[in-house]
């Protein structure tokens, strides 16, 4: 197993509000190692976007790490300097947004931000970097690369948005790629060609990419590991495979049985997680999905789980994990 | 099974117009086919799935059907009586309700949920003894608690924001619901609870609804029908179970293959369908899915295809549709 080329140690973050510190990502740890995809997954409020913002540095202003770092290149890069971030940002950890119109600037043609993000390359002529932009435009799928290079990015549908954005992200030649919800905002045929694009990329790739998302089906056709969150922690991490024929964890198994892609029969009523997630203010003593769980037992509410190895590379957050 | 609403022939077009003064005059007599000769048909206490890509019309057929798009052609009948003039549409309006696609943006910021609820019978002039009971109660069957009504829409979640949606199209005790993308940015867990409120309430009311979304997986586990649009064309209707099992349109077959699968097991190798969808500006002739389609042959590019029917209430528009096995 080779190297991580990017790992979370312990990483907490926590907003400030009226109402107290909404603890958003609590503890997290999760590493993603060269020529990897790995995902995370987990619903709204599970600390999926602050984690995916630590990542590219860009927190926002009145978040807080009360623990842990990010460690790349030897560095914890939540603690460099503004400047030093900016070194880092892009050229090296890169990010595909959930929506690319926002992503680009709607007054400039493509091609000239085509150009600018390959801004590092001091020795490189502008020609060259336009080349290098066609060939990109080119290799993502765009029909007709010199010509789209000289269009706004309103005049392309969103399919064609999201593939000049992962072009754009490439350019950059990062180690690591991190696509936050990139088929969220795109049609079913237009996601199953995404995905099979960031598919072929990761060959040409060598760093890692990090998908972020709520669907499992993108993670089911993309990723070789599997981060869970729930309430700003990870509850299960392990290899696809495993997460979905073998989840330790309740709330992996719950949401795995939410999705009606995996049912095979049509059924007259959905499988729904009832309960609600817990006041991230305030959380509980125990562990934190205790109230919506089918198995919970007494000490569930006392004592916060640990996690604990169920198997290779296999690990959940619950007592109950080696039933 | 008498059809509750029924639609003949429907087709729609649009004026284009530019942006300024000029463009609209050069352009006023240019008109861009939007929708072409839609049968549909709803029966009294069933769910209707309407699939389709970005552009394929789903909302302008919804629109229309509910009278908020002038229609260019065909016929539409409720409960018998066809709806054409705008009296028959206020009529109709009585008699059902659209959930629109985004539910904050749908809910006025500046009013309670209490008052929200109640809002269309307010519209309606419908007699109310109590508002502040009659909302209750309306929240009550969406499975929220009476509290609710003293909030505003911005302090709702995403999932009670849709079921305050649902509990206004309620209030006037409808017999059809047309809900647009009613899960769109929901959770999983939150998108199944809503379904299973539409299903219950078409179980215990006997409404019917028409669902239109391009999540094909929710769709096929609660809708009892489905249609499947395209480029403005009815490429195949049915019922939901038959046409999951044997796909007759090869672009139902493509939009099946292209589900996501969360089982790692089952992961795609190969793309179903390349492409997109073409401009309603740009149509091709012939049959408006050959640019994409694996198995076009030179007639499709020239012929379009009929609606034909098959056994067990089905239809597909396709010249070469996959052969049926007879009905089981």
């Amino acid at each position: 197993m080779s190297e991580a080329l990017v790992s979370v140690e312990d990483l907490s973050i926590s907003y400030a509000s009226e109402a107290g510190d909404v603890q958003a990502l609590r503890h997290a740890n999760l590493e993603a190692r060269k020529g990897e995809v790995i995902g995370i997954v987990g619903e709204s409020g599970c600390g999926k976007s602050t984690l995916a913002s630590a990542f590219i540095n860009l927190v926002a202003p009145n978040a807080k790490v009360t623990s842990g770092a990010i460690r790349f290149q030897g560095k914890d890069i939540l603690k460099l300097l503004e400047s030093q971030k900016r070194q880092i940002r892009g050229r090296h950890i890169a990010m595909i947004f959930q929506d690319p119109m926002m992503a680009f600037n709607p007054v400039l043609p493509l091609g000239e931000q085509l150009i600018d993000f390959q801004e590092h390359r001091h020795d490189v002529p502008r020609s060259e970097k336009r080349a290098r932009a066609t060939a990109m435009l080119e290799r993502v799928g765009i029909p007709d690369p010199a010509y789209n290079l000289g269009r706004f990015v309103h005049e392309l549908s969103g399919g064609m948005r999201q593939r000049v954005a992962i072009a754009a992200a490439l350019l950059m030649t990062p180690e690591i790629l991190v696509a936050d919800e990139p088929t969220t905002a795109l049609d079913v045929t237009m996601e199953a060609q995404i995905i099979h694009l960031l598919r072929e990329l990761r060959s040409d790739h060598d760093g890692a990419i990090i998908v972020i998302t709520h669907h499992l089906g993108l993670i089911g056709e993309l990723c070789d590991r599997v981060y869970v969150m729930y309430a700003g922690e990870v509850v299960e991490e392990g290899r696809t495979e495993d997460i979905y024929h073998n989840p330790r964890h309740p709330y992996t198994k719950a949401l795995i049985d939410c999705d009606p892609a995996h049912l095979d029969e049509p059924v007259a009523f959905l499988p729904t997680i009832p309960g609600r997630l817990p006041d991230l203010v305030a959380l509980p003593s125990g562990c934190s999905f205790a109230d919506r769980c089918p198995i919970v037992q007494e000490r569930c509410r006392t004592t916060s789980p640990r996690m604990i190895e169920t198997g290779p590379q296999h690990r959940a957050r619950c007592h109950e994990a080696l039933r | 099974m008498t059809a509750l609403y029924e639609v003949s022939k429907l087709s729609v077009d649009l004026l284009a117009s530019g942006n300024g003064l000029c463009a609209q005059l050069i352009q006023r007599h240019l008109t861009i086919n939007i929708l072409q000769d839609i049968d549909i048909s709803i029966a009294a206490g069933e769910i209707l799935g309407v699939v389709g890509e970005s552009g394929s019309g789903k909302t302008t057929l919804a629109r229309s059907m509910l009278g908020l798009q002038p229609v260019s052609g065909g016929t539409m009948c409720f409960d018998g009586r066809e709806v054409a003039s705008r009296t028959d549409f206020s009529n109709l309006r009585r008699n059902s309700a659209f959930m629109f696609q985004d539910p904050v943006a749908s809910l006025s910021p500046r009013m309670k949920v209490g008052a929200l609820v109640v809002e269309p019978l307010v519209i309606q002039r419908r007699p109310m003894a109590n508002a502040a009971e009659k909302a209750k109660e309306l929240l009550e069957r969406v499975g929220l608690p009476a509290s609710i009504a003293g909030r505003f829409p911005h302090e709702l979640s995403g999932g009670q924001a849709r079921r305050v949606c649902v509990a206004r199209a309620l209030a006037l005790n409808p017999r059809l619901v047309i809900a647009d993308e009613p899960t769109a940015g929901l959770d999983v867990s939150v998108q199944g609870e809503i379904l299973n409120l539409m299903t219950g309430l078409k179980k215990t009311l006997g409404l019917a609804f028409m669902i239109i979304t391009h999540n094909l997986a929710m769709v096929r586990h609660v809708s009892d029908r489905i249609a499947i649009l395209y480029l403005g064309r009815l490429m195949e209707t049915g019922p939901t179970r038959e046409v999951f099992a044997r796909p007759a349109h090869p672009y139902t077959r493509s939009l099946i293959a292209s589900e996501p699968q969360p089982d790692p097991r089952k992961r795609r190798v190969d793309l179903a369908i390349k492409g997109e969808i073409p401009s309603v500006l740009a149509r091709p002739p012939g049959c408006a899915f050959h640019t994409r389609c694996t198995l076009a042959q030179q007639r499709c590019k020239e012929e379009s295809p009929l609606p034909q029917s098959l056994p067990g209430g089905r239809t597909v528009r396709c010249h070469f549709p996959e052969q049926q096995p007879s009905t089981t």
